[in-house]
């Protein structure tokens, strides 16, 4: 499980959705980033074992269009009928998705420094915290304890 | 080096002199802001003061005429919220303004020039909140302005209206300093210092900094839903269309509860700062205090409602609030127990600083006590808008906050002016601080458990309430005498001038390692941290083995000499400050201010004012980005 | 080791303690800030949903089709401020300034979609002071609609530093900076177009309130 969190959060280690990581400021190797040069032939490599350089276009049309099949999907469970309770967590999921897809790669909280993630994610703990216990307070708030 | 940079048009030169009025506008430094603060919010201070003693006086005797209930609820709500947001905050702000950069060894703040746009916005947002006043309609509906008695229907004029715009405006003014000081002390430190060697007080500003950049966006939350319902006709807190009084409460509280903290957690960091200085022993247990802060910084975030347990939010919510409630004092023990286990076997110096830091412990847990008996809801249901309720925050706010904020002005002060305040009239200040305080507020105590309702102006003969109120007011006057006692000891001390030296107080954080008052580029020489309590280990070597018994203890890291070499290779950009890198300084602060205090203006008369303030709040951006921090030279 | 790592990384111009830029520190942690800030908007209007009394009601006038296109247009917009940055920094001056530009122009469609949305709803007769929907759904949308236009002014006076080339590969942070907003804002929207529209967009009118007939 440990472990399981080190890969998971852990920037520059192997972890196995680790992104190639250089600073931001150097510019990518030629061929070597993320889609860089050849475009499918490296996906492999890149998911598996990183590389030495941060995303570059291919990459950023790839998050692209992964938020477009994403909203696309989301507009499609709306016209599915049918989907009951279902219906309501699924979109919260999917647009969760998104929110990563954008956070991690379009506004670079993958390729940086820990702090930033730290600190943005603090601010949403506590605000997801706090938001979501208010909406759970007006809801059941008012039912007796048993 | 910028060949293509763009320029926008001057209108006027850079202010270039350090004295006189654009001196004082044009300036970015970060100790003179701190003085504005301080001037500022003292001024409001007194003001607020003569507001609660006009209340006194008023309720001194049973059914007294001397103000009307209109005017009254003026003076509890302004009282409020200026003692709130217009004191105790910029009070904080100040010291923070002056100490932070001091004590990580820094130059200024990371951001001088948005450092000095929160001054001046807090300036205006404070004028705009208390013009009021000269209207004759000043906000009347309570510091938490509780919809719906603060939505138009039952407050029509422009009362609440100043103070939605004002809060807004204040907001603004906490966000941009809170912003400035996560930065300054994330980045700003000295070669060495690394967190866990900052001082307490500048964890306590770390902290509630946090706490100001998550919480006051709430408030703008609240201020918003509140203006646009007043003047817009929107329905958030309109029973009638479906919305909710309740929720105002919430809102509100979910920034007033942490808002809490922000009061009283500067005042801690000063506490840590003045008890091991005058024990002359290191803090006890640095990393629990720390970390009890930190801990008090987020469970803060959920204990709202407990200011809310009459509502009828029903059982399950009341329950868990009761619960978190009473977890948050643990903490705050934690704390109290750090202060008198570094009292404990110290080298005790009763001067005032230290005899006011020894009063907020005493006076603090008062107030935590009895902030713990409404922790519990049956409890709470005695309690709720009654006085002891106004017992325990007064022991809270002025026993906690304000004797903490007055420690500090005695402690720091040789270092902010370079002459000390006199001991024998601090001592009295002190005293009469103390007696008039307790005769005030202890009664309150009673007259709220014998059920006397707050924000009532008057109250019946036949009551029992008449002696204990007297008392309160008599109290409420030898307070008053006593902060009195602090202007002439300032006037006394500065006609009498007893020059201190750089280190008045064998002193043990670095802010003593400079001349008092520090120069304008603050150290000579960036210093090199080693140890937590660095300087007072530079002076008495002797003691790091006292303690810091291993070897690994000792180990610094090995990091490159940041600011060290600034001097150096900056050194030929500005010869004007002996080689020293400094901001330079900017109009574009205040010009910015004066664009949203113009906003707020519109917000209150009508929508061209907006219109004629949008030139100026552009012609404040742009010279700001545009405008180097340094001119080339 | 974590100060080896550090330096490894940092900005060849500021030196902190940190090794993280001052302003991109600065523009991380007021994120947070606006976090709260939509924050509670948002809460406010899941906690009104379904409360309010009069119509219109959301499934008569929320339009899902048009806001998928609004909403796919600022996605993109995020895509394209990305790629901008990647330009910029790399030195590629005509690139960089056309992809800013691109951020510019979908910005501002998105501002037009929000437009015709206001105005179509007014139509409908849905304003902020009709019912709690109104009210919450305009103050929210509306607030994301300003934060949009200063992005948008922001990108445009970018684009014109490109342009003049004052904004360079060793200045790109003033780019990245602005871009971490723009995304925040999108990200914003992202939640915004769930919650209110798809999830809200099935809240029908009690039975025998049916105030628009299409």
């Amino acid at each position: 499980m440990a472990s399981l969190w080190r890969k998971l959060t852990h920037h520059d280690g192997n972890g196995w959705w680790n992104l190639p990581h250089t600073p931001s400021n150097e510019p990518n190797p030629p061929h070597e980033g993320p889609i860089g040069g050849a475009w499918l032939g490296n996906m492999w490599r890149i998911l598996t074992h990183g590389g030495v350089s941060h995303a570059g276009p291919g990459f950023y049309w790839l998050v692209g269009l992964f938020l477009s099949i994403v909203t696309l999907v989301e507009v499609w469970l709306f016209a599915v009928e049918g989907l009951g309770s279902w219906y309501i967590p699924l979109l919260l999921f999917l647009s969760l998705l998104k929110f990563i897809g954008v956070v991690a790669f379009f506004m670079h909280l993958r390729f940086d420094h820990r702090l930033f993630t730290y600190l943005f994610g603090a601010s949403m703990v506590v605000g997801i915290f706090i938001f979501t216990l208010l909406l759970l307070l007006l809801e059941f708030g008012n039912q007796p304890p048993n | 080096m910028t060949t293509n940079a763009l320029t926008f048009p001057r209108f006027f030169p850079r202010p270039q002199s350090e004295t006189g009025i654009w001196g004082w506008i044009g300036t970015v430094d970060h100790k003179r802001i701190g003085t504005l603060y301080g001037i500022t919010s003292f001024l409001w201070f007194l003001i607020a003061g003569v507001e609660a003693l006009l209340i006194r006086v008023q309720l001194a005797s049973a059914e007294n005429t001397f103000i009307g209930p209109e005017f009254y609820n003026q003076l509890f709500t302004m009282h409020g919220t200026t003692m709130v947001f217009l004191v105790i905050m910029p009070l904080s702000a100040a010291f923070f303004n002056w100490l932070i950069p001091l004590q990580i060894g820094a130059r200024d703040v990371a951001f001088p020039r948005l450092n000095a746009l929160s001054y001046w916005v807090f300036l205006f947002g404070s004028l705009i909140m208390n013009a009021g006043w000269l209207t004759g309609d000043a906000p009347n509906g309570g510091w938490f302005g509780y919809a719906p008695n603060s939505g138009v229907t039952f407050n029509p004029g422009l009362g609440m209206t100043y103070w939605v715009v004002g809060l807004n405006i204040l907001g603004v003014a906490s966000i941009a300093a809170g912003l400035n000081f996560i930065v300054t002390i994330m980045n700003m430190r000295a070669p060495g210092m690394s967190m866990f060697k900052m001082p307490v007080f500048t964890w306590m500003t770390l902290i509630t900094s946090v706490l100001l950049v998550l919480a006051m966006p709430i408030l703008a939350v609240a201020g918003i839903q509140l203006q646009t319902d007043r003047v817009y006709g929107t329905h958030f807190f309109n029973s009638l269309a479906g919305g909710d009084p309740v929720m105002w409460q919430h809102i509100f509280w979910l920034f007033g509860h942490p808002e809490v903290y922000i009061l009283i957690l500067p005042a801690m960091g000063i506490v840590s700062e003045v008890l091991p200085t005058f024990s002359r022993k290191p803090l006890f247990g640095y990393p629990f205090v720390v970390f009890a802060g930190i801990v008090i910084g987020f469970m803060g975030w959920f204990v709202w409602s407990h200011h809310m347990f009459t509502v009828g939010l029903g059982p399950a919510a009341n329950t868990a609030f009761a619960m978190s409630t009473m977890l948050i004092a643990v903490p705050t023990g934690v704390k109290i127990f750090n202060w008198i286990g570094t009292l404990w076997r110290g080298n005790i110096q009763l001067n005032t600083a230290m005899l006011f830091s020894i009063s907020f412990i005493a006076m603090f847990t008062i107030g935590g006590l009895s902030g713990v008996m409404h922790a519990s809801p049956p409890t709470d249901s005695q309690q709720q808008d009654t006085y002891f309720v106004v017992a325990h925050f007064h022991y809270v706010l002025v026993g906690g906050a304000l004797l903490g904020i007055f420690s500090g002005i005695y402690f720091w002060w040789p270092k902010f002016t370079g002459w000390f305040l006199n001991e024998k009239l601090g001592i009295a200040n002190w005293a009469l601080m103390m007696i008039g305080f307790n005769l005030q507020f202890g009664p309150q105590h009673w007259l709220g458990m014998d059920g006397m309702p707050r924000r009532i102006y008057t109250y019946a003969e036949n009551m029992g309430w008449e002696g204990s109120n007297l008392a309160a007011s008599i109290g409420g006057f030898i307070l008053g005498f006593g902060i009195l006692l602090f202007i002439i000891n300032m006037i006394y001390s500065r006609m009498n001038k007893k020059i201190a030296p750089a280190d008045p107080w064998d002193g043990r954080t670095l802010e003593w390692s400079t001349s008092s008052p520090p120069p304008v580029h603050d150290f000579d020489e960036v210093p090199q941290v080693k140890y937590r309590d660095d300087f007072w280990f530079k002076k008495h070597p002797e003691t790091i083995s006292e303690y810091y018994h291993n070897e690994h203890d000792l180990v610094v890291e090995e990091d490159a000499p940041v600011g060290a070499d600034d001097a150096e290779e900056h050194g030929d950009d500005h010869g004007g400050h002996g080689g020293i890198h400094l901001p330079d300084k900017s109009y574009y602060p205040f010009i910015l201010g004066v664009g949203i205090a113009i906003f707020g203006i519109g917000f209150l008369t009508n929508t061209y004012v907006i219109a004629a303030g949008v030139p100026i709040f552009i012609w404040g951006m742009l010279g700001w980005s545009m405008e180097p921090v340094n001119d080339p030279t | 080791m974590t100060q080896a790592a550090i330096t490894e990384h940092h900005t060849p111009v500021e030196e902190t303690s940190t090794g993280l830029n001052n302003r991109k520190l600065l523009m991380w942690a007021f994120l947070g800030s606006d976090v709260m800030f939509f924050g509670a908007f948002i809460a406010t209007y899941l906690v009104y949903r379904g409360k309010s009394l009069v119509g219109p009601y959301p499934s008569e006038v929320l339009n899902i089709p048009i806001t998928t296109v609004s909403t796919f247009v600022l996605l993109m917009s995020s895509l394209a401020m990305v790629l901008a940055l990647h330009y910029v920094k790399e030195g590629e001056k005509n690139k960089g300034t056309l992809w800013i530009l691109v951020v510019v122009v979908l910005g501002a469609i998105f501002m037009g979609f929000q437009f015709v949305e206001f105005r179509e709803f007014a139509h409908l007769g849905l304003t902020p002071r009709t019912n709690i929907f109104g009210t919450t759904f305009f103050i929210l949308t509306g607030i994301h609609g300003a934060h949009v236009t200063i992005g948008v002014i922001w990108m445009a006076f970018l684009a014109y530093s490109s342009n003049n080339g004052a904004l360079r590969s060793d200045n790109a942070l003033d780019l990245e900076i602005a871009g971490l907003y723009w995304h925040f804002v999108d990200i914003v929207w992202i939640v915004i177009f769930t919650v209110i529209y798809l999830i809200s967009a099935n809240d029908a009118p009690p039975p025998g309130m049916e105030t628009i007939t299409h």
